[in-house]
């Protein structure tokens, strides 16, 4: 009883003090008017850079009587275990990523918009390998447990393997390319802009990519349930100002091709290379064509077979005794998993006010 | 009394000593206990209790994959690599340095060489050591080698070039060649001083040895801290971190009191 | 001809020079003693002796051979401080010079080889006073002790010239009466040519058989470097009186104060 007290107070204590205050959440869910998101650079989420480049996003953040601010971070996953951490209201992942960090560390998280997804912007590349039946007993390079990790999966699954009948060694996706060129590497699983260059490589052939498993590696924009719900106007700046920019980078315009080659040289590219990466991703360009696809049955399957994978590689965390363990939401109020642990949403209610104009 | 020449007892000292890792402790728990309290699943500061369960699981039972000791097969590749790593860097820095240190002709040809190299940021060069050592266990290896010996080999000929003149002359009037300057006077006294950089090279040694684990490999601590990353099982890197630093300890220990046990004319003065 | 033959030797660095015209014959088994002020280039002529320098003009001769110019086991060292090896006991100190001499690769001498080299060794360590201190570090001797252990370590290899450079200068008095006690017994025993640098001048005078005083006989206070110096009195030790003293003690003095300016 006593060292309880002694310990509750020392709690309040420290609590109060400096380093515990910088450790404990940082974005709550109280009415705000200055929000931020995190993205990193790739195909699908380089129109953020324009939305802030342009100006797009602080027009929209100004209707709406807000603050939004943009902020590259250069590492992927540290800008995902930074938003769980509560030091953003938003950030940009793949619906795995989505689910095994901020969901299943219980951060309830909404996909407010689905951007796109890979159309074979994903891809296994071997030197030797003809077909993912050559690959049983040879050793495969990927960073694990990403989507690459997904992919191989499903594309050994596709003949009948297992990962079990190869050997898969873990890279760092900034290494990757450089460990390509070494004679140790025969194939590799891996995304662009870095999948270009090891196709380019002489002789390197793909064996398989992600338009063979449509909508299964979905690139979304994320936001805190609890900071949607009470402040609504974050989620319609964010979704006025992407959609406004998804126009002007689909267009055929003289401002199309600008957009497009900043975009390129941005992401280390140039605007034909932006551009060929776009036609490997499926984006939906029109938000009536992400709202149809969140409601498809397609979706549905993609992201049973996404948690299954990251229940069986122990990413949904100690706690989780199966698949189930989380929740997931989908627009028609229909949930997936553990109904009293609904920590990811998809919500097409913004999306859909796009679609109607009404924003 | 002044506070200068106040000094704490035993008890006092330890106690002393103890205060900030309790005062961290206590800081820790107190932050954990808060975000726990507000979500039950949160992973960025777990609980002791977490964190037992991991080393538990990571520890003490078989992966459920590979059938494994996970945390006991990622230390002995960690520590091989380091063993390795280090054994070849500090033999590197004794022959080398003991050339450098002792013979001019050598110096003059190697000691620009050695000096810039040891400036060189070895993981800015990643991409050409990967093609010149491959991926496999050489390239993480080399990557210690590489980032810990010009260093070391600086240091163990500047340790040469710091024995007394007097000496140098002294064995040469009893009869010496150049050989048994080298052998019978340089090394032996150089051995215990390249104890204690190889002590000093230790904690680059770790750094460079995770930087490596994080760039390709399939077991090691640091490969597994960087994998778990992924889905922030900070109850898994935590433990590793507190065991990463033990290991580190205990190591420097033991490397002191190898000092100590085999060159008693070092550590009591007498040089 | 004889033992040592130092004829017109000049020694220059760049412009300064250090020694001017040396002249000087020594014959085997003499006790030199070199006195001066400090840079009158007594050690300089010592570092000669030993091979650490070279001459830049002149002759310096042992037995008509020129001298090697490199340190060598012919001439034997002890120095003020740092000439006994600290990684090894008083025992391995002694035996190092016998080891390498008869292991020119491995520098190390077993079994019946060493055991005869060890009586050796033992019994040059008697006679220096080590005897107690046979298995001790250098590190815990004191500092007489240590320069007899450099003694005994140069005397066991019988040098041709023996070459002190103030090897008692960081020595208490007391001590020091008995270091001389012991060098002489040694010299006497062996027979060995000695030069001893020291600047305590009545060591100089009590030790030996000659006296070599280094001075400048020219001196220019505003280019102290443009004269060196060389032996102002070489003088063989019996024959001095009181007056001759005091007036050495003076000259270098002088030149000391001059030097110092």
């Amino acid at each position: 009883m006593k060292t309880r007290e002694l310990s509750k107070r020392m709690g309040a204590v420290f609590g109060a003090g400096l380093l515990a205050a910088s450790l404990s959440f940082g974005a709550t869910a109280q009415e705000r008017d200055s929000f931020s998101l995190a993205w990193t650079i790739y195909v699908g989420w380089m129109p953020w850079q324009y939305a802030e480049d342009s100006g797009i996003m602080k027009k929209w953040a100004d209707k709406y009587d807000i603050e939004v601010d943009i902020v590259q971070v250069n590492d992927y996953i540290e800008s995902i275990n930074q938003y769980t951490a509560g030091q953003f209201d938003g950030v940009v992942a793949t619906s795995m990523d989505a689910l095994s960090i901020p969901a299943a560390s219980g951060i309830d998280t909404t996909a407010l918009i689905v951007g796109d997804y890979s159309d074979g912007n994903d891809g296994v590349v071997a030197k030797d390998a003809e077909s993912i039946e050559d690959l049983e007993g040879t050793t495969v390079h990927l960073v694990e447990l990403s989507v690459s990790h997904y992919l191989l999966v499903r594309a050994l699954d596709s003949v009948g393997l297992e990962e079990r009948d190869l050997n898969v060694v873990n890279i760092s996706d900034a290494d990757l390319v450089s460990a390509f060129q070494t004679d140790d590497v025969r194939t590799v699983v891996t995304w662009n802009p870095l999948l270009g260059e090891v196709k380019d490589y002489p002789g390197a052939t793909e064996l398989f990519n992600s338009s063979q498993v449509p909508g299964h590696i979905k690139d979304l924009a994320l936001v805190r349930t609890e900071v949607l719900e009470a402040n609504p106007e974050l989620g319609k700046a964010l979704v006025g100002a992407w959609y406004e920019v998804m126009g002007i980078l689909q267009s055929d315009t003289e401002e199309g091709r600008e957009a497009r080659a900043a975009l390129g040289q941005a992401s280390g590219t140039d605007r034909e290379g932006y551009e060929a990466q776009l036609a490997a991703t499926r984006m939906f360009w029109e938000p009536a064509s992400a709202v149809e696809f969140i409601n498809s049955d397609q979706a549905r399957e993609a992201m049973d077979s996404v948690r299954q994978f990251s229940f069986d590689k122990g990413l949904l965390g100690q706690g989780a005794m199966s698949p189930d363990f989380v929740g997931i939401e989908f627009p028609d109020g229909s949930i997936m998993g553990n109904e009293g642990n609904v920590t990811f949403r998809f919500n097409d209610t913004y999306m859909q006010m796009a679609a109607d104009g009404e924003l | 009394m002044r506070l200068i020449n106040r000094h704490p007892g035993g008890a006092v000292a330890l106690l002393l000593g103890l205060a900030p890792f309790l005062v961290l402790i206590l800081i820790y728990g107190a932050a954990s206990q808060q975000r726990l309290a507000e979500n039950p699943n949160d992973k960025l500061l777990p609980g002791l209790e977490q964190m037992t369960s991991a080393v538990n699981r990571m520890a003490f039972q078989e992966d459920r994959r590979s059938g494994d000791y996970l945390m006991w097969q990622d230390t002995k590749a960690s520590l091989q690599r380091l063993g390795i790593g280090m054994g070849i860097a500090a033999s590197l820095a004794l022959v080398v340095g003991l050339l450098n240190g002792i013979l001019p002709l050598a110096r003059a040809g190697l000691a620009p060489l050695v000096s810039t190299l040891s400036m060189i940021p070895p993981l800015a060069i990643l991409p050409i050591l990967f093609i010149v050592f491959g991926l496999g266990e050489l390239s993480k290896v080399m990557l210690i080698v590489i980032g810990t010996a010009p260093i070391m080999m600086r240091d163990v000929a500047q340790r040469v070039r710091e024995l007394p003149q007097e000496q140098l002359i002294k064995i040469q009037t009893l009869g010496a060649n150049t050989w048994q300057v080298i052998t019978r006077m340089a090394l032996p006294q150089v051995l215990p001083r390249l104890i204690d950089a190889v002590r000093l090279s230790l904690g680059p040694a770790w750094l460079f040895l995770i930087a490596a684990e994080a760039i390709a490999s399939e077991e090691g601590l640091g490969y597994r801290i960087f994998l778990v990353r992924r889905y922030l099982a900070m109850d898994v890197i935590i433990p590793y971190v507190i065991w990463i630093t033990l290991l580190a300890i205990v190591i420097d220990q033991l490397l002191r009191l190898t000092n100590r046990r085999l060159f008693p004319w070092y550590n009591a003065g007498g040089h | 001809m004889s033992f040592i033959t130092v004829n017109r030797l000049w020694k220059e660095y760049g412009s300064t020079i250090v020694l001017e015209n040396l002249n000087l014959e020594v014959e085997q088994g003499e006790f030199c003693t070199l006195v001066g002020a400090s840079g009158c280039g007594k050690s300089t002529f010592l570092k000669m002796l030993l091979g650490q320098e070279g001459p830049t003009r002149g002759e310096l001769a042992l037995e008509g051979e020129e001298f090697p110019g490199e340190p060598d086991r012919n001439r034997g060292i002890v120095f003020q401080r740092y000439s006994v090896f600290p990684h090894l006991t008083v025992r391995q100190n002694v035996l190092m010079g016998l080891e390498l001499e008869q292991k020119p690769f491995l520098g190390k001498l077993f079994g019946q080889a060493r055991r005869q080299a060890l009586e050796k060794v033992d019994a040059m360590i008697e006679s220096v006073g080590l005897a107690h201190a046979t298995d001790k570090w250098p590190h815990e001797l004191s500092g007489g002790m240590q320069q007899r252990l450099a003694i005994a370590q140069s005397f066991i290899m019988r040098p041709r010239v023996l070459l002190l450079d103030e090897p008692f200068g960081a020595l208490d008095p007391g001590i020091r009466g008995d270091m001389h006690e012991l060098i002489l017994k040694l010299w006497r025993e062996t027979g060995t040519t000695i030069f001893m640098v020291t600047h305590d001048l009545q060591e100089g005078f009590y030790l030996g058989t000659r006296l070599l005083v280094f001075d400048k006989v020219r001196n220019d206070p505003q280019q102290p470097e443009a004269y060196g110096a060389t032996i102002t009195y070489d003088l063989p030790i019996g024959e001095t009186n009181g007056q001759l003293y005091d007036s050495i003690e003076s000259s270098v003095s002088k030149t000391a104060r001059n030097l110092s300016a």
